[in-house]
């Protein structure tokens, strides 16, 4: 049994997932201790629990409203273009020491100033080829700094200023994510769940807890993806695009050959090299409160056909008599009644319907210009979903059941997916392997190696970084080597060695087919 | 401002031998350089792939009977052209891929597609003559690309800046007798180098003659000398001469750290060159400055310092951190370069004023 759990902004989902849906519930995320009374109710202590899976978007709101901590990026450049190209820091310092290509130290590292920050990124130049000066620095540092985030951590692949700034961005993001996931490990205590925590990334695919530590950054877009591969579990849908309701956004995604489509992801003011599912999140849901002009793009509570106490998008729904079933006990009445502060309550809420469905219809656009098919979630999904499909000319809007809960389902159909970056030089004697970190391990000197032999070590190492990040069976890690390329080191007129490269994918994919077939 | 380089993966296949100088991570080293620099993903730079020089293009410049020879022997995949330039079976692609890159690279900079280009291709091209190659060289790509050009856009006049350490003997004799292409060769003398040619002497013939330049410098020569020429012989000449297009190849083996020269260059030495070509080609024709590697065998400590830096200069980025680690140590002293700039000024004053 699989336990996804979807945390954002207005409610908390969970399912359990096996071969199929056992169990859903949902409960509203600011009553206290919402995973432990979620769990407590869907749990009747009888199912084993194989994994959890987790998705925040904790981390993108507080990354939006700029409440992450200051970090001080400090730079091991070496020679080269301006260290300038990676200040991504609130201070920036830069470090004396180079590595060069081949993972040499060719001048020592040296860090003579303090963190200006309890926030510290340490990113060397060829840091991903030799691993040695950044711990080197990392040891050097005070030891009150809270948070210090190592470059070679950030994942494989060479570009310096793109992982500084990724580094950073795991930097500032670690202290969040650390709470967050020590809340969800006292919730699992108290239910009596002992099993397996991952945490879902933003390319909707996931990671152990632990991995996910060490690069939280990853998180950031995990809301979006959790609801588009959600939809996809549940619908089976090739290509289409995805329109997860809820209650404070609306996140618009698409899905092409099966899955969704990704970007690099940038959020407030963090600029990351990890990928995360292409979203536009727009500022408006089933809570967001109504005024005589329009939508505000403010929550301020519930519906009030949900016990709130203002007029919201879904009391229009209920007034202007599209708010189907729901799911949960509802108060048309009370929609009525918030409505009645209004001069015309019925023109208001026809038109808050309408300008929310001509907003979201804009985001498809953008998002899926020439999509066909339209897959609506949330709890409002199959109150909208054929406007909104409508508005944007689509033919074809699907609400399939679970629809409510599909970030959840999202989580319990994810798998492990890592990207590993091998670098040979048996020139050296050293094979560098970069995956949830770096490390260089020895290797025979003069030692060379064929195609399938590169091949198999790629598929090898991916795989291993896959287990180690909680993958727990060969078919769960389909690989694909994405490059490799070979030649000779000639020193002093001799051939010393070769180099390798390879990189290689435990691919993102569904975890647990749910049969949809569409 | 946005470089077009010109890059092809398949720049790498062709080897001479396991342990040939001209070997494959000329380019790789630079390239893991470039990508760690964020270079390739950045909007300075724009990666552009080359298609191969066309059979019209080749015969603009070589003898046919060459070019069946040279085919044959690379499909056959074996023999040499000369006792250090072997053909393998991937030399005729290319070769030819090498020459369109150089050609499209200066195409795009004569018809504005992009304001400068920058080509890293494998082989080189300056040493190949019509009819023969030697010194790594096959297909003279940088002659196919100019010829290229003039037959084709409305570009006449080209600077051609040559400042590999090697004479560009092939590349002499290709436009020995033609005014419309200037070939300036900043060499280590051949005295001292191969292949043995580019003496101050050699100044073109018939309506070619005074757009030969061959300034022969001593082993050693650095970074302070190679300005000097710059100011006291590129620099007037370039204005007199008034191209329509700058064309530098800019082979990196003056770099001190080359195994097979005596020069003395640095890193930022090349940065320097290269900005002062650019500031040429700003002053003189509108901006338009192409470029291709040439030569370049300090696969560790010179290329990719000095590929960095000339691509960086190309780019208008800033270069005053781009130097060699200080593993490398620069030579403490260059000799004088007054009195070869004396001969040229002397030769040459027939047809230039200084
Ligand atoms: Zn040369």
């Amino acid at each position: 049994m699989h336990v996804g759990i979807d945390t954002g902004g207005t409610n908390v989902d969970a399912v359990l997932v096996d071969d199929g849906i056992r169990a859903s519930g949902k409960v509203p995320g600011d009553r206290d201790n919402p995973v432990e009374h979620l769990l407590e109710e869907l749990l009747d202590g009888q199912q084993a629990v194989e994994r959890v899976v987790v998705a925040t978007t904790l981390l993108l709101n507080a990354a939006v409203q700029e409440r992450l901590p200051a970090c001080t990026n400090v730079l091991v450049p070496g020679p080269g273009l301006s260290p300038e190209r990676a200040f991504h820091g609130e201070a920036n310092h830069v470090a004396a020491g180079c590595v060069d290509h081949r993972g040499r130290v060719t001048e020592e590292p040296a860090y003579e100033r303090r963190p200006a920050t309890e926030t510290v990124a340490v990113t060397a130049k060829f840091g991903t080829r030799n691993p040695e000066p950044e711990r080197e620095l990392r040891e050097t540092l005070d030891s009150d700094a809270a948070s210090v985030a190592l470059g070679h951590a950030a994942g494989p692949g060479l570009n310096f200023p793109d992982r500084a700034a990724t580094t950073v961005a795991n930097a500032r993001t670690a202290g969040t994510f650390a709470g967050f996931a020590s809340e969800i490990d006292d919730a699992l205590d108290t239910v009596g769940v002992d099993a397996p925590v991952y945490y879902l990334k933003g390319d909707a695919a996931m990671l152990s807890a632990d991995a996910m530590a060490t690069r939280p950054a990853q998180a950031l877009r995990a809301g979006p993806a959790a609801s588009a591969l959600g939809l996809v579990a549940l619908t089976g849908v090739e290509d289409a695009v995805c329109v997860d309701i809820g209650g404070t956004t609306t996140d618009v995604t698409r899905v092409t050959d099966g899955f969704p489509v990704t970007e690099p992801v940038e959020a407030g003011s963090l600029e990351t090299g990890y990928d995360g599912v292409r979203a536009v999140d727009l500022p408006l849901g089933g809570d967001t409160r109504v005024a005589a002009d329009g939508l505000t793009g403010r929550r301020e509570g519930h519906a009030s056909a949900f016990g709130g106490d203002e007029p919201t998008l879904t009391d229009a729904l209920s007034v202007t008599g599209a708010l189907e079933d729901t799911g949960g006990a509802l108060d048309s009445e009370a929609a009525r009644t918030a409505f009645e502060s209004f001069e015309r309550p019925r023109a208001v809420a026809a038109g808050v319907v309408d300008s929310y469905v001509s907003r979201v219809a804009d985001a498809i656009a953008s998002v899926a210009p020439n999509a066909t098919r339209l897959v609506a979630g949330g709890v409002l999904a199959p109150s909208l979903a054929d406007r909104l499909a409508d508005a944007a000319g689509i033919g074809e809007s699907l609400v399939p059941d679970h629809a409510a809960v599909a970030g959840a389902v999202g989580c319990a159909t994810a798998r492990v997916s890592v990207e590993t970056g091998i670098h040979i030089d048996s020139a050296r004697g050293t094979v560098t392997v970069s995956a949830l970190g770096t490390e260089t391990e020895p290797v025979e000197r003069g030692r060379t190696f064929d195609d399938d032999e590169v091949a198999t070590l790629a598929i090898e190492r991916a795989r291993e970084a896959a287990r180690r990040a909680g993958a727990q069976s060969d078919t769960e890690m389909p690989v694909n080597v994405r490059h490799t390329r070979r030649f000779n080191v000639v020193e002093k007129a001799r051939v010393a060695g070769q180099v390798v490269d390879a990189t290689a994918q435990v691919e993102p994919g569904l975890g647990v087919e749910l049969g949809g077939d569409r | 401002m946005t470089l077009a380089l010109y890059y092809h993966e398949d720049y790498l296949l062709h080897e001479h031998t396991p342990t040939h100088p001209e070997r494959r991570e000329r380019l790789q080293y630079t390239m893991d350089q470039l990508r760690e620099e964020g270079l390739l993903d950045s909007p300075a730079v724009d990666i552009c792939a080359p298609e191969p020089a066309s059979t019209a293009d080749l015969h603009r410049v070589h003898d046919g009977e060459y070019l069946d020879r040279l085919r044959y022997m690379s499909r056959r995949g074996e023999g040499q052209l000369s006792v250090d330039t072997h053909v393998s079976e991937h030399v005729w692609e290319q070769a030819r891929l090498a020459a369109g890159g150089v050609a499209d690279a200066v195409e795009a900079v004569a018809t504005g597609t992009h304001p400068r280009s920058f080509v890293m291709a494998r082989p080189g091209g300056h040493h190949a003559f019509a009819d023969d190659g030697h010194g790594f060289c096959y297909l003279n790509n940088t002659a196919v690309a100019l010829r290229r050009v003039q037959a084709t856009t409305d570009v006449d006049r080209i600077l051609l800046w040559d400042w590999d350490a090697h004479h560009c003997d092939g590349t002499q004799s290709i436009f020995a007798d033609d005014p419309s292409v200037l070939v300036m060769s900043t060499h280590q003398s051949g005295r001292t180098l191969f292949p043995g040619t580019g003496f101050v002497r050699e100044v073109g013939a018939g309506a070619g003659e005074g757009y030969t330049v061959n300034v022969p410098l001593s082993p050693r020569t650095g970074d302070d000398a190679y300005l000097r020429v710059v100011e006291e012989i590129f620099e007037p000449i370039a204005e007199q001469y008034d191209p329509d297009l700058l064309f530098v190849e800019a082979g990196q083996d003056n770099h001190f750290t080359d195994p097979i020269t005596d020069l003395g260059v640095t890193a930022q030495g090349y940065a320097r060159l290269m900005e002062r070509a650019v500031d040429a080609a700003d002053e003189l024709c509108d901006g338009r400055l192409a470029a291709s590697l040439a030569g370049g065998y300090g696969i560790e400590g010179g290329l990719p310092y000095t590929n960095l830096a000339v691509i960086a200069s190309l780019a208008g980025l800033e270069t005053s951190n781009i130097r060699e680690p200080a593993l490398y140590e620069p030579p403490s002293a260059s000799p004088g370069v007054e009195r070869v700039i004396d001969r040229v000024k002397e030769r040459h004053g027939e047809y230039w004023d200084f």
